[in-house]
C-alpha cells in the first residue's frame, strides 16, 4: 500500500490488519506518535489525517490512503525550525515524561485550527482527550494560548 | 559550594526539551531494531488455581507464528526476579500454578504483531480453578504483622488515650491503584553472542541488569539494559518484573531479536500497583490543641508470597510533636498480584488517613486546622529525638494560608455557600522523607571547553538531564550548551533507582564531587606551575568559572589549565557514598542493589521535606457533583535546583493528589478476584478538564545538614496529603465526613 506521510509517498507491505500507528512506528520508523493504550483512550498516537486529528491506533492504514497524513516528526519546518506549537511546550515546560507530548501537540495544533482554543475553558475541553499522566494540563493550556497568538499572526 | 546563591534556582527549560516536542526522544519500544520478531502474553483469566491443559495447535496454525514459550517448554529456564522485600515473588512461567488474575502463562511470537495477537487469543486453556480470595474482606485471606522492621512506639499511648480530655478515634481506607504511566509495559530484547541487551523502560538501569541477570544465571557484565527516556513511571518501573527474561529467552530460542509491547489491560497485572489499606488512627489532645497521644495501625493488601508493604506510620509518627505514640502496620495475603512502590507509596495512604484525623480533632477541640498543625510542629523527631535537619512546616502553611485567604474561612462546616454550591476550605500537611543513595559518575572536559557527562540515571519526567547539566555547568564555570549529559544506559556508571525521590539528591552531589576533583586537579597543577599565573597561589582558592580557571584576582582560559595535566580529555570517575552508610554500599549498587540513607534512619539527624496543601472544592447542593477551583500549595525542600521543572514536579505531584482523592481506583471483583476497570476509559485519571488553578509556591529553605548541595527529592511530596486536604473541604462544605477513598458523589448523598 501506498501512504502519504509528511508529504511524501510511502510504499509498504503489510497485514490488512495493521492500525495506522503500528505501520508507521513498526514499518515505517517514525515513532514519535506513541503507543499508550491502542483502543483510543489516551490520545498518545494522536496524527492530522487531511488536516484533522486523528486516533492513529483506530485507524486502519488500508483506510486512510490517499489521505494526507502528518505526523509530529513532520510538524517542524524544513529548516528543521520547531512549530510555534512546539516552542510553547518548552518556554511553558507543558511536558514532563514527553510520552504523551506528540499526541498533545497534534491535537494542539488541530484545536486551534478548528478554532476550538479561544478561551482557556474550551482549551481545558477540547484538548481532555490527551492525558497527561505527569500532570502538565496547567502548562499545557499556558502553550497553547502562547501558540494561538503566534499561529495566528503567522 | 551549597552556600553560593547563584549555585542553583535559574528557571531553565529542559535541555531534552526538542528531543520531546519533535518525536525524536527515544522510548523503549521507540529504538530501531533490525527484523524483530513481536511477542504477545496469554495471561491467566482466573486468579487461582492451575493450568489443567493448554492447547496451542489452533494458535500455531496461524500464519506467520513462530514460537510459543509456556511452562511445559520453558518453564525451567528462569527463575522469577528477586521481590522488593527479599521473599519469595509470584510465579510466571516457572510453574503450572496460577496465583493471580492475568499472571502471565504463556509468550506467542510471530512475524508481525498482528499475527501475535491473534494467535495468542487462539491459544486455549483448561483450568482447574479454586476460589480466590481478593480483598480484605474475602475469606481465605491470611493476616499478619508485617515483618520487616519495628514500629515507632513513644512512651504509653494506651495510658494516654484513657485519660485525654478530647479525643477521635476514626477509620479509614483507601483503595487500590494502578500507575497507569502512558507508555505501556515494553520490552525489547537482542543477542548479540553472550551478550544480550535489554531495551526497557526502567528507573534502575543497573538494578534491572543485575536481576535478569541472576534470573538467567547469566553473567552481569553480559548485559546492557538501555533506556533513555522513559515515558512516565511513578514507581511502576523500579523492580524487575518477569517479562523481561522470558522476552530474552524467546529471543535466545529465535535468534532474532525480539519486541514486546504488552497491552493497557496487561499493564495492570503483569507489574506492580498501590494495594488498598485499612487504617485506625486515635488521636488525643490537651484543650489548648497540644498532642498527647497518637496510634495508628494499618493493613495492607499483598499477594500470597510477598511481605510486601509500604508502612506509612514511620513518616505519620514524626509529623507532630507526641509524647505517646504507638504504631502498627499488617499485610493482609489475598491471590492477587504483589504491589509494589507508587508514588509516595507509604504517604499517600497513611498520611491521608493522619491528615484526616487531624481535621477531625481540630473539629473536637472547636480549633481552627491550620492552627493546631502549628501548635503541635517541631524541630525534633518525636520518634528518635534527633532533630530535623530543617524542618519548614510552619513557613508552609503561613505563605499558603495567606495566598489562599484561610483568614476569610467560616470554621462551621456548611456555612459558606455560593447559589447552589457549598464551598469548603480544607488544608493538609505534606511531606517527604529526604533520601540519598550511592552514586557514580563518569565526567570527561575537553580543552574546547566541553563536558560530557556520563551515568544510568533515569529521566522519568524530573527533568534529570537538565538538572545534571546544570550542576556540571555551574561548577565548571561551563554554558548549559556546552555540557553533553548521556544518561539511560547500564553501560555508565551506575545510579541507583529513581525511587524514594532520591535520584536528584544523589545523582547530583556525585556530579559536584565529580566536578570538585577537576577543580583539584586543574588547582595543584597550576600552582605547581612555575611559568603559570597561579604560581605559589593556594589551590582552595581557585576555581572555576566562564570557561576560566580564577582566583585571587588571576586568571587564565580553561584549556591552558588543562593542557597541564593531559594532552587531551581529562576524565574522572567519581564515586560518592552518604556520609552515614558503610563503604560497602557502593559495591552492592555495582551489584544492583541501592542501598539507601533514608530521612528517618539516619543517626544524626532526621530528613524530610515539608509542605502545605490549601484547597477549595464546591459541591452541588442538588446533585453532588464535586469541584476543585483552586489548590494553593506551599513547599520547602531544600536548594531548588531548576525551578521549571520543580514546579512541574509539585504541580503534577498536587494533580495526583486531587486524583487520589476524587478519581483513582481500581475495582476488584470480590467474587474472581480479578481488575475489572483494567483500561484508560474505566480506571479514572484526571484529564485537562478536571484540573483547576494550581497555584504552587517554593518557600525558600536552606539545609547544611540534609546533604552537601542542600537539596531534597520532590518528586513525591506533591501527591502526599493532598488527598485529606479534598475530604477535609469536603467536610468542610458539607458536614459529611469521607473516610473512604476515592470521594465520589455516591458518598456525598
Ligand atoms: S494509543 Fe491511540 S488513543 Fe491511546
Ligand atoms: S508528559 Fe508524561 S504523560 Fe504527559
Amino acid at each position: 500500500m501506498v501512504l502519504n506521510i509528511n508529504g511524501r509517498d510511502q510504499h509498504l507491505k503489510v497485514d490488512v490488519r495493521t492500525s495506522l500507528l503500528d505501520a508507521l512506528r513498526e514499518h515505517l520508523h517514525l515513532t514519535g506518535a506513541k503507543k499508550g493504550c491502542d483502543q483510543g483512550q489516551c490520545g498518545a498516537c494522536t496524527v492530522h489525517v487531511d488536516g484533522k486529528r486523528e486516533l492513529s491506533c483506530l485507524t486502519l492504514a488500508v483506510a486512510v490512503q490517499g489521505r494526507k497524513i502528518n505526523t509530529i516528526e513532520g510538524l517542524a519546518g524544513a529548516d528543521g525550525g520547531l512549530h510555534p506549537m512546539q516552542q510553547a511546550f518548552i518556554d511553558h515546560d507543558g511536558f514532563q515524561c514527553g510520552y504523551c507530548t506528540p499526541g498533545q501537540i497534534m491535537s494542539a495544533v488541530a484545536c486551534v485550527h478548528e478554532g476550538n482554543a479561544r478561551t482557556d475553558a474550551d482549551i481545558r475541553e477540547y484538548m481532555s482527550g490527551n492525558l497527561c499522566r505527569c500532570g502538565a494540563y496547567p502548562n499545557i493550556v499556558a502553550a497553547i494560548k502562547q501558540a494561538r497568538s503566534s499561529m495566528e499572526r503567522g | 559550594m551549597a552556600d553560593d546563591a547563584s549555585w542553583f534556582g535559574v528557571p531553565t527549560p529542559r535541555i531534552d526539551g526538542v528531543a520531546k516536542v519533535t518525536g525524536a526522544a527515544r522510548y523503549g519500544s521507540d529504538e530501531p531494531i533490525a527484523h524483530p520478531a513481536f511477542a504477545y502474553l496469554v495471561t491467566s483469566s482466573i486468579s487461582r488455581g492451575r493450568i489443567a491443559d493448554m492447547k496451542l495447535e489452533r494458535a500455531r496454525e496461524v500464519p506467520g507464528v513462530l514460537d510459543i514459550l509456556h511452562h511445559g517448554n520453558v518453564g525451567s529456564q528462569a527463575k522469577p526476579p528477586p521481590s522488593m522485600t527479599g521473599d519469595k515473588a509470584t510465579n510466571t512461567l516457572e510453574t503450572d500454578r496460577i496465583e493471580h488474575d492475568g499472571q502471565i502463562i504463556a509468550v506467542v511470537v510471530a512475524e508481525t504483531f498482528e499475527a501475535a495477537r491473534e494467535a495468542a487469543h487462539k491459544v486455549q486453556v483448561d483450568y482447574a480453578v479454586e476460589l480466590p480470595s481478593a480483598s480484605f474482606d474475602s475469606s481465605g485471606v491470611t493476616a499478619e504483622p508485617k515483618k520487616q522492621k519495628e514500629n515507632p512506639k513513644v512512651g504509653d499511648a494506651a495510658s494516654a488515650l484513657a485519660g485525654a480530655e478530647v479525643k477521635i478515634d476514626a477509620h479509614y481506607s483507601t483503595p487500590t491503584q494502578h500507575h497507569n504511566p502512558i507508555e505501556l509495559f515494553t520490552t525489547t530484547c537482542i543477542w548479540d553472542g553472550p551478550k544480550l541487551t535489554i531495551y526497557e523502560p526502567s528507573q534502575f538501569m543497573w538494578g534491572l541488569k543485575a536481576a535478569v541477570a541472576k534470573q538467567l544465571d547469566m553473567d552481569p557484565a553480559n548485559i546492557r539494559t538501555v533506556s533513555r527516556f522513559v515515558g512516565g513511571a511513578f514507581g511502576s518501573r523500579g523492580g524487575t518484573t518477569s517479562r523481561t527474561a522470558w522476552i530474552a529467552i524467546a529471543a535466545r530460542r529465535l535468534g532474532r531479536p525480539v519486541k514486546l509491547v504488552a497491552t493497557r489491560s496487561q499493564g495492570f497485572t503483569i507489574a506492580t500497583y498501590r494495594a488498598e489499606t485499612r487504617q485506625h488512627v486515635q488521636l488525643a489532645a490537651s484543650r489548648d490543641g497540644k498532642l498527647v497521644a497518637l496510634s495508628h495501625e494499618g493493613w495492607e493488601v499483598t499477594s500470597r508470597p510477598s511481605g510486601y508493604n509500604v508502612g506509612g506510620v514511620d513518616t505519620t509518627a514524626r509529623m507532630y510533636a507526641c509524647p505517646n505514640i504507638a504504631t502498627a502496620v499488617n499485610v493482609v495475603h489475598a491471590d492477587r498480584n504483589t504491589p509494589g512502590f507508587m508514588r509516595a507509596p507509604a504517604e499517600t495512604p497513611y498520611m491521608f488517613a493522619l491528615e484526616s484525623g487531624m481535621d477531625e480533632l481540630a473539629y473536637a477541640l472547636n480549633m481552627d486546622p491550620v492552627a493546631l498543625r502549628l501548635v503541635n510542629d517541631t524541630q525534633t523527631d518525636p520518634v528518635s529525638g534527633l532533630p530535623f535537619s530543617s524542618r519548614s512546616l510552619t513557613a508552609c502553611y503561613d505563605q499558603a494560608a495567606e495566598r489562599f485567604g484561610w483568614s476569610r474561612r467560616d470554621h462551621k462546616p456548611g456555612s459558606m455557600r455560593d447559589g447552589d454550591w457549598l464551598i469548603g476550605w480544607g488544608c493538609a500537611t505534606a511531606c517527604y522523607p529526604t533520601n540519598i543513595a550511592p552514586c557514580a559518575i563518569r565526567l570527561s572536559v575537553t580543552p574546547d571547553g566541553r563536558a560530557t557527562v556520563q551515568m544510568a540515571a533515569h529521566e522519568i519526567g524530573t527533568g534529570a538531564y537538565t538538572t545534571i547539566g546544570l550542576t556540571v555547568a555551574r561548577a565548571l564555570g561551563l554554558k548549559l550548551n556546552d555540557v553533553v549529559v548521556m544518561l539511560g544506559d547500564s553501560d555508565l556508571p551506575p545510579v541507583p533507582v529513581a525511587g524514594g525521590s532520591n535520584n536528584t539528591a544523589s545523582t547530583l552531589n556525585v556530579a559536584a564531587k565529580a566536578c570538585e576533583q577537576v577543580r583539584d586537579r586543574l588547582a595543584a597543577a597550576a600552582v605547581a606551575d612555575h611559568e603559570s599565573v597561579f604560581t605559589g597561589a593556594d589551590p582552595k582558592g581557585l576555581r572555576l568559572s566562564d570557561g576560566m580557571l580564577v582566583g585571587d584576582n588571576r586568571h587564565e582560559p580553561l584549556a591552558k589549565a588543562l593542557g597541564r595535566v593531559t594532552g587531551g580529555a581529562l576524565e574522572i570517575h567519581a564515586e560518592n557514598v552518604p556520609e552515614g552508610l558503610p563503604p560497602t554500599a557502593i559495591g552492592s549498587l555495582y551489584k544492583g542493589t541501592a542501598t539507601m540513607l533514608r530521612g528517618g534512619s539516619r543517626k544524626d539527624v532526621t530528613t524530610y521535606a515539608f509542605g502545605a496543601h490549601f484547597v477549595e472544592v464546591r459541591v452541588n447542593s442538588r446533585t453532588r457533583e464535586i469541584r476543585t477551583p483552586r489548590v494553593v500549595s506551599a513547599f520547602a525542600a531544600g536548594n531548588i535546583v531548576n525551578p521549571t521543572t520543580a514546579h512541574s514536579q509539585f504541580m503534577g505531584g498536587v494533580i495526583w493528589g486531587l486524583s487520589s482523592a476524587l478519581h483513582e481506583a481500581t475495582e476488584v471483583d470480590p467474587k474472581t478476584a480479578r481488575y475489572v476497570n483494567n483500561n484508560l476509559a474505566d480506571y479514572m485519571v484526571p484529564v485537562n478538564a478536571d484540573v483547576p488553578e494550581i497555584d504552587i509556591i517554593m518557600v525558600p529553605e536552606k539545609d547544611e545538614r540534609v546533604n552537601p548541595l542542600g537539596v531534597k527529592g520532590i518528586g513525591e511530596i506533591g501527591i502526599v496529603g493532598m488527598n485529606a486536604a479534598v475530604a477535609n473541604a469536603v467536610f468542610h462544605a458539607t458536614g459529611k465526613r469521607v473516610r473512604d477513598l476515592p470521594i465520589r458523589i455516591e458518598k456525598l448523598i
